[in-house]
């Protein structure tokens, strides 16, 4: 049967969605509607590689057009400004109407705004996309002490990049410890240490009071009265699902788009993926939210397959990663229901895992290390999770046993 | 096809069966595997970003890229998985005298 599959979303879930349905349904329209005039491309780099120039914008693209081409996969860019989930139809911004079949929302997440007075709202700036990335690499050419507000991920990788473009850089983090929201102390105190002998200033525990803008400079005021000057600030405080579009309506949410272990939502024949949705994990049984990059493919992957007949519950473990400096951190499962920490290691050159355990099996774990040193047990310890392996303490603990001796044949 | 195309590794008992070794010849990086039924050689860097594989996981016939999870197949070199989608070159191998030796064209 011939259908109108919409997704409306062009970033990764979106892509990946769109290529695993053309895999099981030749047949059917598939058309991305984008808010972005661009294919989607990968968000990682843009901390990074791009802010460095060691990647440009063609190298950040998924697939070429003569991909999307050849699967007969459309890419539309328009701003949709209603949804009709009663009768099938998206309205854009430009009047033009779409009826769908299947809609598979893959909106993502927007970046929360420092609540600001409103004549210093276009001095603060955040990155999200490739426009944003452009402006920030082309403005901090000229500058030289930049603050960081939020030491989360993106905050901390732009600090990292700066850094190394031979900026002076200060990160102002409001809470006890760096990447508080989801990884352990121990982890991010050996990264903030990193930062430091780097050469960048970290402040914890400190609110901003006000924000004043001196002679095209700026002066931030904390709380504890003392005053940074800095002629460049950029925000990463943290990001909302994108559900604007679909609040008073019939469709389901709760921190993003309430869906089951098959990307379905609320209402029939829509399925949400990635960012945006919050799913119901059947491994952890509980809803969850991820944003990242592992869960945006996987997730988009896992609604093609639904959208086109093929029923599939989405399983994958949470693995994401984070590359700051020399150093490469990855995080797998979920760090915070355990009654036990185990520690692999004490050296960065080698790698440091702390393994977080529930009823001797491994529920999550966290590690960070020179760039390829904790890839592979994170990797071993996300099987070992998955497949709820008894495992051996003493093997977890000494760095000088494989971790693959605990994986059963 | 010239003897000098092969280039020795290492002795055979350098790597441990399911796992890798890298190897370095000139300007270019090489994983050399042992499975279950012999030894294998590929690009070593994966194709989806400048990673060395060489801290990958090996499962069965295939290789993962320790920072993005992109899985190939050692024999074949195919893409299993994304983010990888191009494919991982491989080069024969053989085994003389307990030494392994690759062909690097």
């Amino acid at each position: 049967m011939k259908n109108n599959i919409i997704i409306l979303g062009g970033g990764q879930a979106g892509i990946y969605a769109a290529r695993e349905i053309r895999q099981n349904d030749s047949k059917s329209s598939i058309k991305i509607l984008g808010k972005e005039n661009l294919l989607p491309y990968e968000r990682p780099p843009l901390s990074k590689d791009f802010l460095l120039d060691k990647k440009n914008e063609e190298d950040l693209y998924f697939h070429s057009s003569d991909v999307l081409k050849d699967e007969n996969i459309e890419f539309e860019n328009v701003s949709i400004s209603k949804v009709d989930f009663e009768n099938k139809k998206l309205f854009a911004k430009n009047d033009h109407v779409y009826s769908y079949d299947s809609l598979l929302i893959s909106t993502g997440s927007e970046n929360k705004k420092l609540s600001l007075d409103n004549n210093l709202k276009n001095d603060i700036y955040y990155l999200r996309n490739l426009e944003e990335a452009k402006k920030i690499k082309e403005i901090v050419s000229n500058k030289n002490k930049i603050t960081i507000i939020g030491g989360g991920f993106i905050g901390l990788e732009i600090a990292s990049s700066l850094s190394q473009l031979q900026k002076k850089v200060i990160v102002i983090e409001i809470g006890n410890q760096l990447m508080g929201r989801i990884i352990p102390k121990q982890i991010a105190d050996l990264v903030q240490n990193t930062h430091i002998e780097h050469g960048n200033e970290i402040i914890l525990n400190k609110q901003i009071e006000k924000i004043t803008k001196k002679n095209g400079d700026y002066e931030i005021l904390l709380n504890d009265n003392s005053l940074i000057e800095t002629d460049f600030i950029i925000a990463g405080i943290g990001s909302t699902p994108t559900v604007k579009l679909f609040e008073n309506t019939n469709l389901k949410l709760d921190n993003g788009i309430v869906t089951n272990q098959f990307c379905e939502t609320s209402i029939k024949d829509v399925y949400a993926a990635g960012d945006v949705s919050n799913f119901y994990h059947p491994f952890y049984k509980r809803n969850m939210r991820l944003e990242s990059y592992q869960h945006a493919q996987n997730h988009g992957i896992c609604a093609g397959k639904n959208i086109a007949g093929v029923k599939t519950e989405y399983t994958s473990i949470p693995w994401m990663w984070s590359d700051q400096f020399n150093l490469n951190l990855q995080l797998t499962g979920i760090c915070d229901e355990y009654d036990e920490i185990i520690e692999r290691g004490n050296d960065i050159n080698n790698g440091v895992i702390y393994f977080f355990l529930k009823n001797n099996k491994i529920r999550g774990a966290c590690g960070v290390g020179i760039i390829g040193k904790v890839g592979r047990d994170i990797r071993i310890t996300s099987k070992l999770s998955e497949k709820n392996t008894i495992v051996d303490k003493q093997t977890l603990s000494d760095q000088n046993l494989k971790l693959n001796k605990l994986m059963q044949k | 096809m010239s003897e000098e195309n092969w280039i020795e590794v290492g002795s055979t008992d350098s790597i441990e069966e399911e796992d890798l070794i890298r190897f370095d010849h000139q300007d270019k990086t090489f994983c050399v595997y042992k499975l279950t039924d012999g030894f294998y050689a590929t690009d070593g860097i994966c194709t989806h970003e400048a990673v060395h594989l060489e801290d990958g996981l090996v499962m069965d016939d295939e290789i993962e890229c320790p920072m993005h999870q992109g899985i190939f197949n050692i024999k074949s070199g195919e893409a299993l998985s994304p983010p990888a989608c191009e494919d991982l070159k491989t080069y024969p191998v053989k085994v003389d005298n307990d030494k392994i030796f690759i062909k690097i064209d």
